[in-house]
């Protein structure tokens, strides 16, 4: 189905399923990065350590269609680049920029721009699938007869219609994540943010989640994926960056890592990367 | 701001408060079923609190006078007590074989100037103990019905009636009271007889007969009680009623994991908390309402029944009018509560939290609400000016029906209303756009924590939190210097050694301490830079001109907020002790010079260049100004000097220099000390000065408005040409923010190429 494209009718195959009627903002072109990032820094005020560095100068570039993983232990910065890349919060130094826009400058564009999926983006627990879907869609600036064949549509495509007037409160965690995901692609947005989105999912829910994200990167959506299950990342991601005390350590497909650093597998890669910079940066603080 | 926006969050917010059974229940059913059930109790409790009989022992009833007689078949007289006093005074009477009774007679005959020795009175406690009896009267010796005196009569010494009672009992106290009517009218009717008796006026005696009325009609009753409480119980439920929403709201969705998801979409931040605003407003003005309706058909309904019981409470409904203004007062009211009570919620990070943020936020709103109540309270320009208190008072005055006083004061109040609103949602928006409110990670805060954090980021100059701490370190040791160097002094050498110990222990040293300690250039701390000679002319030349005004403001201030008699007294004795001085020079050092150098070092130097750190130097002056003025203990001074430090602030952050503004503080101070002691005549022999100075009142010296005004010009004139002058640390942020912009664009365009 054709989608509009700056008042152009262009053929964009990828979009048959989940662009119905929808308007895409931006020309995605594979040769220009979607998610641009650059020395990114985020630094907050600390009683015991003065300044604690979340972030501490990353760059990364993400193209359309592709999957890109954020690799890391607790407390990396994973999810802190993620709430900058969705203009939660503001970075401390640095630039991102998605899809043309800076989100130092025109963080409200922005938000136009993506759809973030978190562990800490919950759903109303007063308010049904539906209604919580149609409120953020008008959030969004939808018009109701689009907003409403939308919905039927992703209401469908996740086997949602029996959760429609089901509180928040009443859904399991699975009904509650496939909401979640419907929220965040309501406005069908050309980059997409999971933030460990399948954690405390049962295999049946996650491997549903899994699905819809190469699903979406099929379409051209450009997706940021951040986890810490390893096989996730390996059936998904086209490039990965791995990242430790808000530094990334490793960065670029995840068969080129594995060959530069002569492991056996990602599972390895990922221990030998963390170990390896965990023992130098003792070793600094020791000395 | 998109409104449409604004429409669809408040929408959800409400239809998900509505949805909350407890918030429906504080809302909504509780003050349906809460009123009910204490009438219900009030109503059960009410048997209680009727009047209960008293029981008066009498000694030596056989010694009253037949006429006119007090007691009559064992009780009160009903010529001296109302049948209902009359049910109410059991008159417990002595028995002749009574031993204590007799014992106690002769004590009184024998000495009757005994009453109130020491024996006695535990004497007659035991008795009125183990007799269970209220109140005792002790009438020890004969008193003889009225009748014409003799010649050779002693009529200098009236026969005695003692009465006591026991004041650590309400019932004995009750029973002194219901006595008291009964025995003065007894004493009276006494009077008259005697009176009557000698042939002599009644007028001689009482020479004028005074008659109270009660001229007001019921309704006028009515409004006066309601007019108290019913604004009162407005307040309190709408503060209350925004207590919850705003926690639900704030706290709640960060507990619950919902706020990300929401500050993830496209809704500004000003949308949210807009939108979130009007839900708490919505809610805090139907929770006083309801309680408002509930409690007055409830309280109509108890009262009626207790008015049966009890005869003469007869309390009317309250007038519509009433009601119409409550309704009215109730928007700025639930506005100003729920925007403060959503901006304390929001730097919560759960509901629990919440709670704790907003108990002293009712702890702060309850004097304010409880002084329109006192009976002494009443609107005028300097109560008007204060927030919640002038709205009560004004409601006060209006629904007691006083419109042409109470809408005298209608612009003020509502300036101030409308101010504190304005501040309250600019503080909500300011909570919702900061991220360490937002997302502040759980850290435990400590003392000693702090301290450390501002002795590890000492930099060049202080900090805002330095300077903050040096502002409550100097008040909180004013406050104990001041109460420790007790009164008045009582000579001028006395007065300079407390004045200048005053401000050498609380302002100077922790200045000099802390900007030792807390940064690393004391000096640029202290901005200890030398100035031009043109600036420093234009600043004592500023303080010149602007002195006029700055003397009309103060007499505004005077007849905003009256001096009291103890600070008049003050002031006598101030002046005082300035004849006592040597010469003039030395009240000017006193007075003048080493106030100005010393708070100048603190509050224009340590205090103002660690709030610089702002990069707001309005916002920086303001709060230097703000604590400038808290430091002068009296309220009209506060005032006075909060306003001369707004221009002490502009002065020293345009010239990056403490000079001109010491030069200014003490041409300011020499020039007020000059003018209260200039000699009546001595300005009349000038002809310069007495066309700027006059003695309207032959007391003291003013300016003149001629002079006040041109001087004004001169003022606002030199005021503009400070701030021409480039600022320092505005500049150095001004120059940082364009070069990481450059960085920004030179970005984009690498991108881009």
């Amino acid at each position: 189905m054709p989608s509009v494209i700056h008042g152009k009718i262009h053929s964009h195959p990828s979009t048959s399923v989940l662009t119905v009627g929808f308007v895409i903002n931006r020309i995605q072109c594979n040769t220009i990065p979607m998610i641009h990032v650059r020395n990114l820094r985020k630094s907050y005020q600390d009683l015991q350590t003065d300044t604690f560095t979340a972030l501490d100068g990353i760059s990364f570039d993400a193209m359309p269609g592709q999957v890109y993983g954020l690799l890391g232990p607790n407390g990396a910065g994973k999810t802190t680049a993620l709430r900058i890349l969705s203009t939660v919060l503001r970075p401390s130094s640095g630039t991102a920029i998605i899809n043309g826009f800076d989100v130092n400058v025109e963080p409200e564009k922005i938000r136009h721009q993506i759809g973030f999926v978190s562990t800490n983006t919950a759903i109303y627990d007063r308010m049904t699938a539906w209604e919580l879907v149609q409120y953020f869609g008008r959030l969004y600036g939808m018009d109701a007869e689009d907003l409403q064949i939308r919905m039927e549509h992703l209401f469908e495509r996740f086997q949602m219609n029996d959760i429609r007037n089901v509180l928040g409160s009443k859904m399991s965690t699975g009904m509650k994540q496939k909401v979640s995901i419907a929220r965040a692609i309501i406005h069908d947005p050309p980059v997409l943010i999971f933030d460990e989105a399948t954690s405390g999912l049962d295999i049946l829910v996650a491997r549903e989640v899994l699905r819809t994200v190469e699903q979406l990167a099929d379409q051209g959506k450009c997706v940021i994926f951040s986890s810490h299950i390893m096989t996730e990342v390996k059936r998904l991601c086209h490039r990965i960056a791995i990242m430790s005390h808000g530094r990334i350590l490793a960065e670029g497909s995840i068969d080129d890592i594995i060959q530069q650093n002569q492991e056996p597998d990602i599972e390895e890669l990922f221990y030998q990367i963390i170990s390896k910079h965990d023992r130098e940066k003792q070793r600094k603080v020791l000395s | 701001m998109q409104w449409s926006n604004v429409k669809l969050i408040f929408s959800r917010e409400m239809r998900d408060q509505m949805r909350d059974r407890r918030t429906l229940f504080t809302v909504a059913v509780l003050p349906l079923i809460l009123y009910p059930l204490m009438g219900m109790a009030m109503l059960q409790v009410s048997q209680f609190m009727r009047e209960h009989p008293t029981d008066i022992w009498i000694v030596g009833a056989e010694n009253l006078p037949d006429s006119p007689a007090l007691i009559v078949d064992g009780e009160i007289n009903e010529s001296f007590a109302t049948p209902k006093d009359r049910k109410l005074l059991h008159l417990v009477a002595s028995e002749e074989d009574d031993r204590e009774f007799k014992s106690l007679i002769q004590k009184f005959k024998q000495n009757p100037e005994a009453h109130g020795s020491h024996l006695i009175d535990r004497l007659l406690e035991e008795q009125m103990l183990r007799r269970n009896v209220d109140l005792a009267v002790v009438i020890p010796a004969v008193i003889d019905s009225p009748r014409p005196i003799d010649a050779d009569q002693d009529a200098s010494r009236p026969p005695k009636i003692y009465v006591f009672h026991n004041s650590a009992k309400d019932k004995s106290t009750i029973a002194a009271t219901r006595f008291s009517n009964v025995i003065q009218a007894w004493q009276q009717s006494f009077v008259d007889n005697v009176l009557h008796q000698n042939n002599v006026p009644q007028m001689l005696i009482r020479g004028v007969e005074v008659t109270n009325s009660d001229v007001a009609d019921k309704a006028g009753v009515s409004a006066a009680l309601w007019s108290k409480t019913l604004p009162f119980i407005v307040m309190i439920w709408s503060l209350t009623g925004a207590f919850y929403p705003a926690i639900d709201l704030c706290a709640g969705e960060k507990e619950r994991g919902t706020f990300e998801t929401l500050l993830s979409s496209p809704a500004k931040r000003s949308e949210i908390a807009i939108g979130k605003l009007m839900t708490v407003i919505s809610f805090s003005m139907a929770t006083a309402l309801l309680n408002l309706l509930s409690m007055a058909f409830t309280g109509l309904f108890v009262y009626s029944r207790l008015t049966g019981n009890m005869g003469g409470l007869a309390i009317g409904p309250p007038p519509v009018s009433a009601l119409l203004w409550l309704v009215i007062a109730l928007v700025p009211i639930s506005g100003l509560f729920s925007a403060v009570a959503l901006a304390a919620a929001a730097f919560a990070r759960s509901s629990k939290e919440g709670q704790y943020y907003l108990v002293p936020l009712m702890m702060i709103s309850m004097p304010l609400m409880m002084i329109p109540m006192l009976p002494a309270a009443r609107l005028d320009l300097g109560t008007s000016l204060i927030p919640v208190s002038g709205l009560m008072l004004l409601l006060r005055g209006l629904i007691e029906g006083q419109y042409e006083q109470s809408l005298q004061f209608f612009a003020p109040v509502c300036g101030v209303t409308i101010l504190c609103g304005w501040i309250s949602v600019r503080w909500v928006i300011h909570q919702f756009n900061s991220e360490t409110v937002l997302f502040r990670a759980s850290e435990r805060f400590g003392v000693g924590d702090w301290v450390k954090q501002i002795a590890r980021q000492r930099s060049e100059l202080p900090s805002v939190g330095s300077a903050l701490l040096c502002c409550i370190l100097i008040l909180v040791l004013s406050f104990f210097v001041n109460f420790s160097m007790g009164g008045v002094p009582n000579s001028f050498l006395s007065f300079c050694k407390t004045s200048i110990v005053q401000l050498l222990a609380t302002v100077l040293v922790p200045t000099l301490f802390m900007a030792l300690i807390l940064s690393k250039s004391p000096l640029r701390s202290l901005r200890l830079n030398f100035c031009s000679v043109p600036t420093a002319c234009a600043a004592v030349l500023m303080a010149i001109c602007f002195h006029p005004l700055f003397m009309a403001f103060r007499e505004l201030v005077m007849i905003v907020y009256p001096m009291t008699g103890d600070m008049s007294g003050f002031e006598s004795a101030f002046e005082n002790i300035m004849s006592g001085a040597p010469n003039i020079l030395a009240i000017l050092l006193v007075m003048a010079i080493i106030p100005a150098l010393f708070e100048e070092l603190a509050f224009r130097g340590f205090i103002l260049t660690g709030l610089e750190s702002l990069k707001n130097k309005w916002q920086a002056i303001a709060i230097a100004s703000l604590f400038f003025g808290l430091s002068h203990s009296i309220i009209q001074q506060s005032v006075i000097t909060g306003v001369v430090g707004m221009i002490l602030g502009i002065i020293a952050v345009q010239t990056r220099s403490i000079l001109p503004c010491i030069l200014y503080h003490a041409t300011h101070n020499s020039l007020t000390v000059l003018l209260s002691m200039t000699e009546s005549g001595y300005v009349e022999g000038s002809p310069v000065l007495s066309r700027i100075l006059h003695a309207p009142d032959k007391v003291g010296y003013e300016y003149t408005a001629v002079a006040t005004m041109v001087f004004g010009i001169l003022a606002c004139a030199l005021l503009f040409w400070f701030l021409k002058l480039p600022s320092a640390r505005g500049d150095q942020n001004f120059k940082s923010n364009e070069e990481s912009l450059d960085a920004d664009a030179l970005d984009h365009q690498t991108l881009k190429a």
